[in-house]
Formats: structure tokens, C-alpha cells, sequence
């Protein structure tokens, strides 16, 4: 082996690991992006399913984790957008669940509390 | 010396390399995400109401343990176990919402049945009602013709009683109907009835069977011709004399007293044959309706 082989193969070498970096490094910018834009979705959604006041810890942690991503989309770090995309998705789809369960919950307690009374007054009206 | 180095080198690695095989890798939030994974998988709620979301939390856990064992960054397996907590999570909630939906879907129909019932039970209750009062007026119709047929009878019995105690031309007064047995009833200073008096008495004594609740008073007087022991007596013996004649027509004794007054209570002048004629009589008292006939008031 030369010298001169030598650096040639030290040449395609880091030419690989370039090629290699920047494949990793940034994938493309399109999934990214779509990804933002479906958390973003998924937040409105629980906002508007009332989890801003039945789950305040999910959605603000959601929320956070938007602005960290369009920050990343911004710096075009697209790996760490993903990340904190698919994060926030989660978030909120967990805020979503919790708002519509404990208003689910709530109804149900309240229709087996009429039920109850309902069958009071009834009992009492046949008993007279 | 260099054989050496390299030597060790490798022997370190290998040492490090077993020991991080015996020691799996894990974080807090992988080791929480599994366990509310297993709770999760434990609720069967979650297996009937959120499959799907389980299936994605299930996924998203694999994804982490896979990281776990691949050795990545103990970031990179807390970001994906973070992933699949949250998932986990809220296939929970899912599981959750949709047990409380099932249970309003029941809890209206169990309303709606006893809305139902309540409703049925109200008309049958006012359909009782309903019956009970128009059979309460049936009874009431029924009580009030009866009411009308009784006071018709006792009118009727009235109407009779009147027919009876005029033919026998009794008068009314405040102590009951006198009837009272002349002179010309009984033979001359006699205390035995003629036909006419016993006639007289025969219709006296239906009047007091069909009124079982009167009574009679018998009493006797006489003009005052002769002395007035032997007027006593002689309004004794006619008193007696229709008394006994009043029961042996079938009038309880029980139900005739009877008194002598003699001379007593004229209701006419003894100075004439016409007025001592008057006096000379029997009067019979018939009481009213299940009363006491007062005592005769005072010397007239």
C-alpha cells in the first residue's frame, strides 16, 4: 500500500461518512414538517375537547413541546422536530382523552344519581 | 509491550461488554411505562373499549424496549418510553370515557324503563281510583235508594198506622195517641168489652204488632156517681178487663201498664147523664216510637 492509495482511500472514506452524516443527520424537511402540523392539529383538537381545563398538565406540556419543535423546524434540525412532534402528538392525545373522559365520567355520575332519586320518587310514590 | 497494551485493551472491553449485558438497560420512565403497561393490560375495560389505542401503546413500548436492548442513548430510550407512557395513557382514558358512555347508554334506558313504569304504574293507580270512586258511587246510589225504599216503607208504615189509629179514632197528643174506650163499650157498670169494645181493641192490638217498639198505658176513670172506693175499683176492673184483653190478643204484658184514677181527671161535667157518660171511660195510651209515655200531668 502507497501513499498516495492511501489517501485516496482516506478521501472516499470521508467522503462516505459525509454522505453518511448528512443522511442521518438531516432527513428530509417534508415529514417533519407534516408531523408539526398534525400535533398542531392534535392541540386544537384537545383545546376544543375542553383539555386546557380538565387537563392543564398535558396540554401545556404539549404546547411546550410545539414551540420547541417549530424552533428545531426553524434551526432546521428535523431530527429533533420529529421528536418533539410525535412527543407533543402524545401529549395531547393523552390531554384529549383525559378532557373527554372526565366529562364522560361526570355525565354518568350525574345519570346514575337522577336514576337514583328517580327510582326514590318512585318507590315513594308506589308505596303511598 | 504493544502486544501487551493491545492485550488489555481487548480484555477491558470484553469485561465492560459482559458486564453491560448482565445489567439490561433501563430508565425511570421505562421502567414506570411498563409498569403501567401491565396495568393497563390487566384492566379488561381497556381490552373491550381501546384496543386500538392499546395496540399503539403497545407498539410504541416495543419501540423503547427494542432501543433498551440496541444500548442507545438512555435519551433516546426515555423520549420513546415517554412516547409509549403517554400512549399508554390514554388508552386508559379511552377505555375510560368509553365505559362511562356505555354506562349512560344504560342508565337513560334504565331511566326510560322506570319513566315506564312509573307512567304505567300512575295509570293503573288512577284507574283504581277511578273504579274505587264510581264503585263508592254505585254504593252511595245504592245507600241513597235504599235510604228512599226505607223512609218509603216507614211512610208507608206511617200511612198505615195513621189508617189504623183513625178508624180506632185515637188523638194525638203530647204523651202519645189516646184511644179511648167508652162507656157504651163495656156492659152497664160492668167491666166486661161488648163486641164493639173488643173490635175496637182487636185493631189496637194489630197496631201494636206491627209497632213492636210502642207500649200502651191502660188507664181507667169513672163519673162521680157512688163513692169514690167503689169508682176505684171499678176503674181497676175496666182497666184490667182491656188489659187483659190486649194480651190475650197477643200484646206482651210487658209491653201494657196500666193505672186506675177512679173519679179523677173528668173531661166532662158529672152534673148531666151526657157528661157522667164521658167520664166513664178507659183511655189508652200508645206511645211514640220507642219512648216512655210521661206520667199524666197534673188534676185537670
Amino acid at each position: 500500500m502507497n501513499k498516495h492509495q492511501t489517501m485516496t482511500g482516506l478521501r472516499l472514506s470521508c467522503a462516505a461518512a459525509v454522505l453518511a452524516l448528512t443522511a442521518c443527520a438531516s432527513p428530509d424537511k417534508a415529514p417533519a414538517t407534516a408531523d408539526v402540523a398534525v400535533s398542531r392539529n392534535a392541540v386544537e383538537n384537545a383545546v376544543s375537547a375542553g383539555a386546557a381545563e380538565l387537563a392543564p398538565a398535558e396540554i401545556s406540556a404539549a404546547r411546550e413541546k410545539m414551540v420547541r419543535a417549530n424552533q428545531a423546524l426553524a434551526a432546521r434540525d428535523y431530527k429533533l422536530a420529529r421528536e418533539l412532534a410525535i412527543q407533543a402528538q402524545a401529549d395531547a392525545k393523552l390531554a384529549q382523552s383525559k378532557a373527554v373522559s372526565a366529562k364522560a365520567t361526570a355525565a354518568s355520575t350525574q345519570l346514575n344519581e337522577d336514576l337514583r332519586v328517580l327510582r326514590e320518587e318512585v318507590d315513594r310514590a308506589n308505596s303511598q | 509491550m504493544k502486544n501487551r497494551k493491545s492485550a488489555v485493551s481487548i480484555l477491558a472491553a470484553a469485561v465492560l461488554a459482559a458486564a453491560c449485558a448482565s445489567t439490561p438497560v433501563s430508565t425511570p420512565t421505562l421502567d414506570q411505562a411498563r409498569a403501567d403497561f401491565v396495568s393497563a393490560n390487566n384492566n379488561p375495560q381497556v381490552g373491550t373499549y381501546a384496543p386500538m389505542e392499546f395496540k399503539q401503546a403497545s407498539e410504541a413500548l416495543d419501540q423503547a424496549n427494542q432501543a433498551a436492548q440496541r444500548r442507545e442513548s438512555l435519551e433516546d430510550i426515555d423520549r420513546l418510553a415517554y412516547v409509549a407512557k403517554q400512549r399508554i395513557a390514554t388508552a386508559q382514558e379511552v377505555a375510560k370515557a368509553k365505559a362511562a358512555e356505555a354506562n349512560i347508554a344504560d342508565a337513560s334506558r334504565q331511566r326510560d324503563q322506570v319513566r315506564l313504569e312509573a307512567r304505567t304504574a300512575e295509570a293503573e293507580r288512577a284507574k283504581r281510583d277511578a273504579e274505587a270512586a264510581q264503585a263508592q258511587a254505585q254504593q252511595a246510589q245504592a245507600q241513597a235508594q235504599a235510604t228512599m225504599q226505607q223512609n218509603a216503607a216507614l211512610a208507608e208504615r206511617a200511612a198505615q198506622l195513621e189508617a189504623l189509629l183513625n178508624d180506632i179514632q185515637a188523638v194525638k197528643t203530647e204523651r202519645g195517641y189516646v184511644v179511648t174506650i167508652g162507656d157504651v163499650l163495656f156492659a152497664t157498670n160492668q167491666a166486661t168489652l161488648n163486641p164493639n169494645g173488643t173490635s175496637t181493641l182487636r185493631k189496637l192490638a194489630d197496631v201494636m204488632s206491627q209497632n213492636p217498639n210502642r207500649t200502651v198505658l191502660v188507664e181507667g176513670f169513672t163519673d162521680s156517681t157512688g163513692s169514690a172506693s167503689y169508682n176505684q175499683d171499678l176503674s181497676q176492673r175496666r182497666a184490667e178487663s182491656v188489659a187483659t184483653a190486649l194480651s190475650q190478643m197477643g200484646v206482651a204484658r210487658d209491653r201494657i201498664s196500666m193505672k186506675a184514677y177512679g173519679q179523677a181527671f173528668p173531661v166532662a161535667s158529672n152534673d148531666n147523664a151526657a157528661g157522667r157518660q164521658q167520664n166513664r171511660r178507659v183511655e189508652i195510651v200508645l206511645s211514640n216510637e220507642g219512648a216512655q209515655i210521661p206520667p199524666r200531668a197534673a188534676m185537670r
